[in-house]
């Protein structure tokens, strides 16, 4: 695995966006795009299902209306999220919270599968209804709790991980001080 | 303004933060991203239905009234936790270019939610019959969707403000 990802950190479109000035920072903030839309969309679907908010509407119009979004969104955020990965790929890969974060993206995709074969498969009885199905409000419940986790964990990746060099073979976990104490870069 | 920010940076408010900066910037900054999240599902909804794409069966008086109290809480939200890192770290917020930027166009972008939202409460006919399908209104629908992405490009790039070259006080130290 080791030897796999020094692969990837070294191919040239890596080294390109590690070397560069601006790219690393324009892939960050695509990134940051990408997940407020995935996060902001997905609000809105949970919101729906806890009876919070736009409760006069059919879940299912509601569902049509975001999922493109949160997909594309999700595309958004997965692609700048590999070519980041791609320019530290060892570093990373080690790196407690991106592991944390990873497992949480796979827990939030588990908790939507589980939410389409159980309550989704009902949707014809609590479509219009403002109180919706037990399951329904503990997917929509937990969902909130793995994203607002993801925010956190992929937060602190930024704060746990320096700039390390490609050479660097064990995790660094010391703080980011340039971050942590507002010194200009 | 270095000099108001390097005082701010001896206050006692800023002395806290400084020195619970292990988990008190992370997890300001984190409730920060999630107001953006809201921020960005609420404009994006308001203007897909402006474009007409979504929330059609809805009138876009409707659509607001769901979508607006949400945008103005976050942005209540991300004015809270925006001042608290500024007083957390002064000199990193107030002496960048990209910080200013930023807040010009969040001073727009507010501005233009704000008159939005009263301009459909008190005009919701006109709106939805006329005003609505006019070519300029949807472009405005496309530029504030827009605003609210360049502003999250600029928060990032507060902390690379040297991209800005001479433009950037942390360059022209």
């Amino acid at each position: 695995m080791d030897a796999a990802l020094d692969w990837l950190q070294k191919t040239a479109l890596a080294v390109h966006i590690r070397d560069s000035l601006l790219l690393f920072p324009l892939l960050e903030s695509t990134h940051v795009i990408g997940l407020a839309i995935v996060v902001g969309t997905v609000v809105i679907i949970d919101l729906r299902l806890l009876g919070l908010a736009t409760t006069h509407r059919a879940f299912s119009r509601l569902g049509a209306d975001t999922l493109p979004w949160t997909l594309g969104g999700f595309a958004v955020a997965a692609v700048t999220g590999a070519l980041m990965f791609s320019t530290n790929a060892t570093v990373y890969f080690h790196n407690t919270w991106f592991r944390a974060k990873v497992l949480m993206l796979v827990l939030a995709a588990l908790n939507s599968i589980v939410f389409e074969f159980t309550a989704r498969r009902t949707i014809g009885e609590w479509d219009l209804r403002r109180t919706t199905p037990r399951m329904a409000r503990a997917a929509a419940a937990v969902s909130l709790v793995i994203w607002v986790g993801v925010i956190v964990a992929g937060r602190m990746i930024g704060f746990t991980a320096t700039r390390a060099t490609i050479n660097q073979t064990t995790p660094a976990e010391e703080p980011n001080f340039e971050d942590l104490l507002g010194l200009p870069k | 303004m270095r000099d108001f920010a390097l005082w701010l940076a001896t206050t006692s408010p800023s002395g806290f933060i400084q020195e619970h900066n292990t988990w008190a910037i992370p997890t300001i900054q984190s409730v920060h991203i999630l107001g953006i999240a809201m921020v960005m599902g609420s404009v994006l909804m308001i203007s897909l239905r402006i474009l007409g794409l979504t929330w059609t069966d809805q009138t876009l008086r409707q659509t607001t009234a769901r979508f607006g109290p949400w945008l103005n809480g976050s942005l209540w939200l991300l004015l809270a936790t925006g001042l608290l890192m500024v007083i957390g770290e002064p000199v990193r917020e107030l002496v960048t270019f990209s910080f200013w930027m930023k807040m010009t166009l969040v001073a727009i972008g507010t501005v233009v939610a704000l008159i939005f939202q009263r301009s459909v409460r008190r005009y919701e006919r006109q709106w939805d019959e006329r005003i609505v399908h006019r070519g300029p209104i949807k472009l405005m629908a496309v530029g504030t969707v827009l605003i609210w992405m360049a502003i999250i490009f600029l928060g990032r790039l507060i902390a690379y403000d040297h991209v800005w070259g001479n433009w950037s006080p942390a360059v022209n130290q």
